[in-house]
């Protein structure tokens, strides 16, 4: 029960920093490879909040998480001010360095660990924090996604130009879904940290990023829901499959690859699991059908 | 200034090596105008391919190296035609495009870890040509290693080779052509696919090339693919999609990491590229000798 | 006729050597229909993209109800009121119909960020107040039966109109439309010049048309501008330029290509 429970916090954790991912990623089109290094930055500040500023007991795991996400997001502003505005491969380009030197920096500072890690830290994710937390961001995100702006941000995936002649800031669009999903990259490191009570710097390097990504692209792109099944899957299969440990990596790289040359609405298809998507997907459905059966209908008319 | 000319050495022949990778990088952008981030899992195959062809095969080291070149070459190009050309004929968007080679990298890294495993190999020096065993040059008081010039010589020959070729064959003109406008290319009577299958295999030749000169300076081991984010970088900052800016952000990036890990300190030596990286996107993000880096209509 | 809504002077692009408009100039007046056509490769999609902002300017200007508006960030062009079709259909293709317009009326609403992510109190009304509008604006345009289809399963008529739609959304004064003839048969050309003008009086705007349908440009417009090579040809009323031989004699080829 226990190990089941395990699994479900490390679930509930990685989730907050997919949600993040899967607006940058999935509703605005942005590829980062340096999440990894948003989650670092959260992680250690939340844990130098919480173990060593000695704030009263309840205030000091909350301020952690704040601070965590705040630092993961005043960082992205900077990364986002740089690179936005230019082609998508500066970004790409620029959140790989990110990542590398977020690293490179945390082995340096012996303040918290360097490479060798810091130990000891504080248990203060519980899975209660972790269940309140992840209900928090998904109606969060999902009154993000549902609102004009994240609206504006699925323009920009579509079609950019187009975007802008509709009178899109598409900058501000970029720049909002990279503060908010480095922000809850950062609220995910804070968890991790004081949760398996140990930090790393190399448990926040370019596979870690990549690893958030494959979530998001196997519960589709463009679907919250499909985020939430694609982390559950890939959280939990290694611990399934433990045995073929060295392959999952190899399995899920060629699935990426067939996801996206063969299906790359994923597993959702690009379908919220809700009414109202499901509703949707219905009247898309019907109102396709019917259309198709109009225009056969006016070629044999003609005839 | 024993000590400046020592680093100037080291600084080149890591920068040659950067350079192979970075221009392979930038030629491929600059026709398909989308960065292939598999790039750094083809370079770090070549250098196994050349291990395996030397230790496994046995065959003589310039065989060795042919092999490396080629298996790297049509790497690229089976990359290109399983992974990347269907999204093109689908028009998929440029998020797609780097998924897959995230995907492809990704398939690729691991399947060598699962396979041959992570350790490190290291070029048996008995198996290498002659005249790279032995001690190292001695030029007064600048010592060069035997391998560094051997870098520095084959990476020179190769840019050069490909510079003639771009600027003085007809192949080469096809591909600058495409480079510029595919479509009216095309229309022309200059094939894109094929344009694009020899981009892919040039650049997957110089990153085999690379691969093997890496390895034999260090060492062979999967995770090699991680260095190209320095070629990236170079590439960048020599101007994105230029061939010479490459080779000129490269073999500065390299000097600069140095020297910086020379004069200052080791640890921080990685930062430099980074911080090379900010700089340049704040100052003049079109690089050294880029063009317009902003979207255009 | 009124005043010039929209006014170019002087306007030239280069690209590396080459001119693509060059000294051009001429003025949309308000609550008319003009139209800007020309050979292919004349500069006309040029000036769309120096007039929404996509290229910055070389020389010249372009005033928008007397204020300069060259060079600025489309999107504030786009907001201030001049909005567009484009010559490849640049749809959202994977979303509705629906939500192609319904996207298009964000700046129908005033709520920011943290009302969206909080639901604060204007937001649900703001929402309905974009619905009703995007069900009108379908209405009008006569998509609503079609609102739930995805954008990409329409047909290429229909796409295009969804694309005026979405343009209209912004409400703009001035609608700029590239070739929106393009590939209709003369019925469907018919019922788009029949369009124009109904839209044209209904939200009281004006049009600027790229078209190479000569009885489209010859039936709607009030007022002409003709290019060739980036660089004036003529300019007048329909029949002043229908009647002008520099612009006979560059049409020559397009006219027989027409019939």
């Amino acid at each position: 029960m226990e190990y089941i429970q395990g699994i479900a916090v490390l679930i509930g954790i990685n989730l907050i920093a997919v949600l993040g991912l899967s607006i940058l990623t999935g509703f605005t089109g942005l590829f980062s490879f340096g999440h990894g290094g948003f989650m670092a930055i959260g992680a250690y500040v939340a844990a130098i909040v919480s173990s060593r500023l000695g704030l009263p007991g309840p205030l000091a795991f909350p301020a952690a998480i704040l601070a965590g996400a705040l630092a993961a997001g005043v960082t992205s502003v900077f990364i986002g001010k740089l690179t936005l505005n230019l082609k998508g491969d500066y970004f790409c380009i620029a959140t790989m360095g990110f990542g590398e030197a977020i690293r490179v920096i945390l082995n340096n500072i012996d303040y918290v660990g360097g490479a060798r890690g810091w130990a000891n830290l504080p248990q203060l994710t519980t899975w209660w924090v972790v269940l309140v937390l992840d209900v928090v961001c998904v109606v969060l995100v999902w009154n993000l996604i549902n609102s004009r702006h994240g609206r504006n941000m699925v323009a920009v995936r579509e079609e950019e130009l187009a975007a802008q002649m509709a009178g899109v800031n598409v900058f501000r669009s970029k720049m909002t879904a990279l503060v908010v999903s480095a922000a809850l990259a950062g609220v995910a490191g804070a968890l991790l940290g004081n949760y398996i009570q140990f930090l790393r710097p190399t448990m926040f390097n370019m596979a870690k990023s990549t690893d958030l990504t494959i979530m998001v692209i196997f519960g589709g792109l463009g679907s919250i829901s499909g985020s939430i099944a694609g982390t559950i899957l890939l959280v939990s299969l290694p611990e399934v499959f433990r045995n073929f440990a060295q392959w999952r990596l190899v399995i899920y790289g060629l699935a990426v690859i067939v996801i996206m040359v063969g299906r790359p609405q994923g597993l959702m298809g690009g379908v919220e699991l809700t009414p109202s998507g499901i509703r949707k997907l219905l009247a898309a459905r019907r109102a396709r059908a019917r259309l198709e059966a109009e225009l056969k209908a006016a070629e044999q008319g003609g005839n | 200034m024993d000590q400046f000319l020592q680093q100037l050495v080291n600084g080149l022949s890591i920068g040659s090596i950067y350079a192979l990778m970075a221009v392979g990088y930038s030629l491929v952008y600059s026709i398909m105008n989308f960065s292939n981030f598999a790039h750094g899992s083809v370079i770090m195959l070549g250098a196994y391919f050349g291990f395996y062809s030397l230790t496994a095969l046995g065959v003589p080291f310039s065989a060795a190296f042919g092999i490396a070149i080629f298996g790297t070459a049509a790497i690229a190009v089976i990359i290109e035609r399983l992974a990347y050309k269907p999204l093109r004929d689908r028009r998929a968007p440029f998020l797609y495009f780097i998924i897959t080679a995230m995907g492809a990298s990704i398939f690729i890294d691991n399947s060598v870890i699962a396979t041959i495993g992570p350790t490190p190999k290291t070029f048996p020096p008995d198996l290498l040509p002659a005249f790279l065993q032995g001690a190292p040059l001695e030029w007064g008081a600048l010592s060069v290693g035997r391998i560094d010039l051997t870098i520095f010589v084959v990476a020179a020959i190769c840019l050069a080779v490909l510079m003639v070729f771009i600027d003085f064959t007809k192949l080469g003109k096809a591909i600058q052509a495409t480079a510029y406008n595919m479509k009216a290319s095309a229309l022309m009577g200059i094939n894109p696919d094929f344009v694009i299958i020899l981009v892919f295999a040039i650049g997957g030749g110089l990153a085999g090339v690379a691969g093997v000169l890496y390895g034999m300076k260090y060492q062979v081991f999967p995770q090699m693919s991680a260095i190209t984010l320095k070629s990236f970088i170079a590439a960048v900052f020599g101007g994105l999609g230029s061939l010479p800016g490459a080779l000129l952000g490269s073999l500065l990036l390299a000097l600069i990491e140095t020297f910086v890990s020379g004069y200052l300190s080791t640890q921080y030596r990685d930062l430099f590229a980074f911080i090379i990286l900010i700089a340049m996107l704040v100052v003049r993000p079109s690089g050294i000798m880029g063009k317009d880096a902003e979207d255009k209509a | 006729m009124g005043e010039a809504l929209l006014e170019i002077k002087g306007l030239t692009k280069r690209f590396g050597g080459l001119a693509a408009v060059n000294n051009v100039s001429f003025r949309v007046a308000e609550g008319s229909i003009s139209g800007l056509i020309g050979p292919n490769g004349a500069g006309k999609t040029t000036i769309f993209n120096l007039i929404t902002g996509v290229y910055k300017v070389t020389e010249g200007e372009i005033l928008y109800q007397g204020r300069p508006i060259h060079n600025q960030e489309p999107f504030r062009i786009a907001s201030a009121g001049v909005t567009r079709t484009f010559q490849n259909i640049r749809l959202f293709k994977n979303l509705s119909v629906f939500d192609n317009v319904y996207t298009a009326c964000h700046l129908s609403a005033r709520y920011g960020l943290w009302s969206a992510l909080l639901r604060l109190p204007g937001f649900a009304r703001e929402e309905r107040q974009m619905v009703a509008k995007t069900r009108e604006l379908l209405a009008i345009m006569g998509l609503e039966d079609r609102q739930d289809v995805s954008a990409n399963n329409l047909p290429y008529g229909l796409q295009r109109r969804l694309e005026i739609t979405r343009a209209l959304a912004l409400d703009p004064k001035l609608l700029l439309l590239d070739e929106p003839a393009a590939g209709m048969n003369p019925d469907e050309t018919e019922q788009l010049m029949r369009l124009i003008g109904e839209i044209r009086q209904r939200f009281q705007l004006s049009v600027l048309v790229i078209e190479h349908h000569m009885d489209l440009i010859m039936g709607i417009c009030d007022h002409i501008h003709v290019l060739n090579f980036g660089c004036t040809l003529a300019d007048g009323s329909a029949d002043a330029v229908a009647n002008d031989p520099k612009v006979v004699e560059a049409y020559l080829g397009a006219e027989e290509e027409a019939k």
